[in-house]
């Protein structure tokens, strides 16, 4: 090769370069949306699957289960607003009254009171306290409505992620037998191979994960009403499960941000209750506003998943070393945040696999 | 010369090439036209250029083979001894749809190949999607192997 050929392939090289970086902040979300798409693509699979066998009609299947799954999410999200919107404005009418400072101020007093002295002298005093607890529930709820603010962008990704899934659902198979078209004829059965495991560790992971997801729910949901029973006084119980079960998606990170809704919704129930502010489990420790027990039960719910229903109805679903996990989901985390926790583990499933694969094959490439 | 007109609604049913060829293996047998259609959706076509390997002994199996065009040889590479040779609508490889051992012989296209591939994962995806249709291609494979299995006992019957 002489130094002209050199000189352009490094331009080509160069160019192919900067216009793949200008282009990619703009193909970015439709890769993101994509993959979202490949996820549900994957949940729904084997419904869709199942209805084909049944009905005889895949498309007629597709359009079965996506309808369903958007109803069901619309009379969740629908209740849960207004439900929760119902909550907030009796919480700020509760805010406004007087009742609310006293109660602060008598909270932290007990604080302080239970607490070394050398812990005690971190909290503030009772004015600034106030001012602090009100600015912080103010905040709350303008992240709330900042939030339902960007539901128009929401709504326009929402549909074309559902599109991209209507699409693949009703033409997956189709669609992977173009993708083995690509291979070249030498690595065609162990390609076929890869994809084949790479779509079972996937679907394994998800099922495994939809499972421990929905025991977390039913958990957290029977934890509650008992709780209840017990005098909390934590509404929208269903919901809150429901939330937990999702966040438990989240591994580590997820069973602390699903107990966060139900500790927020005992204190706006119980401000104002003098035998909630002054709450002790078995008489012993001081759990104001029922804080600590909620806490317990969400760490005896996560107990009881991970050591009796994750083992038997997940099993080892990834095959991953904890350590591992746990590098992989700071790397998530890092890179793209909740999102990134959430895909980390499945995507580190699919290098092992891919991983695996390529240690067999460098083993046998003398057979290819 | 090429017709000013045509007909685009009247579907010419065995204008396939695979469907043609595939309705006469054996795997594929008792199928109606629509569960035929299905196959093809599934089945992959490949071609092979002259010398090509298909797949070598000992190599992980994942299917069967079903030859459209040209000629391809089952060789023994140890010895180098040709087993068979197979002509266009022949079949082979189909053992490796229901067991997962490494292939027992080496395959190469002896000329330019037309070949399509039907593979164990095409198979349990149709089983899932549509189980009668994927029990009527392991009926067809047990018929198979059956047979085989019966020629066999003939042949060691003939030879003791």
């Amino acid at each position: 090769m002489n130094y002209v050929q050199k000189i352009y392939k490094l331009l080509l090289f160069v160019l192919v370069g900067i216009v793949s970086l200008e282009i990619l902040p703009l193909i970015l979300p439709i890769m993101a949306m994509l993959i979202f798409a490949f996820l549900f693509t994957t949940i729904f699979l084997q419904p869709a699957d199942y209805l084909e066998r049944h009905i005889k009609s895949r498309a007629l299947g597709v359009i079965l289960i996506l309808v369903s799954t958007i109803a069901l999410t619309i009379t969740f999200l629908g209740t849960f607003i207004s439900n929760l919107g119902f909550q907030i404005k009796t919480f700020t009418k509760k805010i406004q009254k007087e009742e609310f400072s006293s109660n602060v101020e008598s909270l932290f007093a007990s604080m302080k009171n239970n607490l070394p002295d050398f812990l005690s002298n971190l909290i503030p005093e009772s004015e600034k306290l106030i001012s602090i607890a009100k600015s912080s529930m103010i905040n709350i709820f303008q992240n709330i409505l900042s939030l339902l603010s960007s539901a128009g962008n929401l709504l326009f990704i929402t549909i074309m992620i559902l599109i991209f899934t209507i699409i693949l659902l009703v033409e997956y198979h189709d669609f992977k037998r173009s993708l083995v078209w690509f291979l070249p004829n030498k690595y065609l059965e162990v390609g076929l191979r890869v994809i084949y495991n790479i779509e079972q560790q996937i679907s394994k992971y998800l099922r495994g994960q939809i499972l421990a997801a929905s025991s977390v729910a039913i958990l957290s949901i029977i934890g509650l009403f008992t709780l209840n029973q017990l005098g909390a006084n934590v509404t929208l119980v269903v919901f809150i499960g429901i939330i937990a079960g999702l966040a438990n998606l989240i591994p580590m990170v997820g069973p602390f941000i699903g107990m966060i809704p139900a500790i927020m919704i005992a204190l706006m129930n119980n401000v104002g209750s003098e035998i909630a502010l002054n709450h002790q489990i078995l008489g012993v420790l001081p759990s104001p506003f029922y804080i600590l027990d909620i806490i317990l039960m969400f760490i005896i719910v996560q107990q009881i998943d991970n050591n009796f229903i994750t083992p038997i109805v997940v099993g080892d679903s990834v095959g991953l070393h904890p350590m591992v996990v746990m590098l992989v989901l700071l790397l998530g985390g890092t890179l793209l945040g909740p999102l990134g926790m959430l895909f980390a583990i499945p995507a580190a499933g699919v290098i092992k696999v891919i991983i695996n694969e390529m240690i067999f094959l460098n083993k046998n490439s003398h057979l290819l | 010369m090429k017709p000013i007109y045509k007909n685009y609604f009247r579907k010419n049913k065995n204008a396939d090439p695979i469907l043609e060829t595939i309705e006469n293996v054996a795997v594929f047998e008792n199928l109606s036209q629509k569960e035929l259609y299905e196959i093809v959706r599934l089945t992959h076509q490949r071609d092979y250029k002259k010398d090509e390997s298909i797949f070598k002994k000992n190599a992980p199996a994942e299917g069967m083979y079903v030859l459209l065009d040209g000629a391809v040889d089952i060789f023994e590479p140890d010895s180098n001894t040709i087993l068979t040779t197979f002509k266009s609508g022949d079949f082979f490889g189909e053992l490796a749809l229901i067991d997962e051992e490494p292939r027992m012989a080496s395959a190469i296209a002896t000329e330019s190949s037309k070949l399509i591939g039907f593979f164990r994962t095409d198979l349990l995806t149709l089983m899932k999607r549509s189980p009668e249709l994927g029990n009527v291609i392991l009926m067809n494979i047990s018929r198979i192997l059956g047979e085989r299995l019966r020629k066999t006992n003939e042949e060691l019957t003939k030879n003791n």
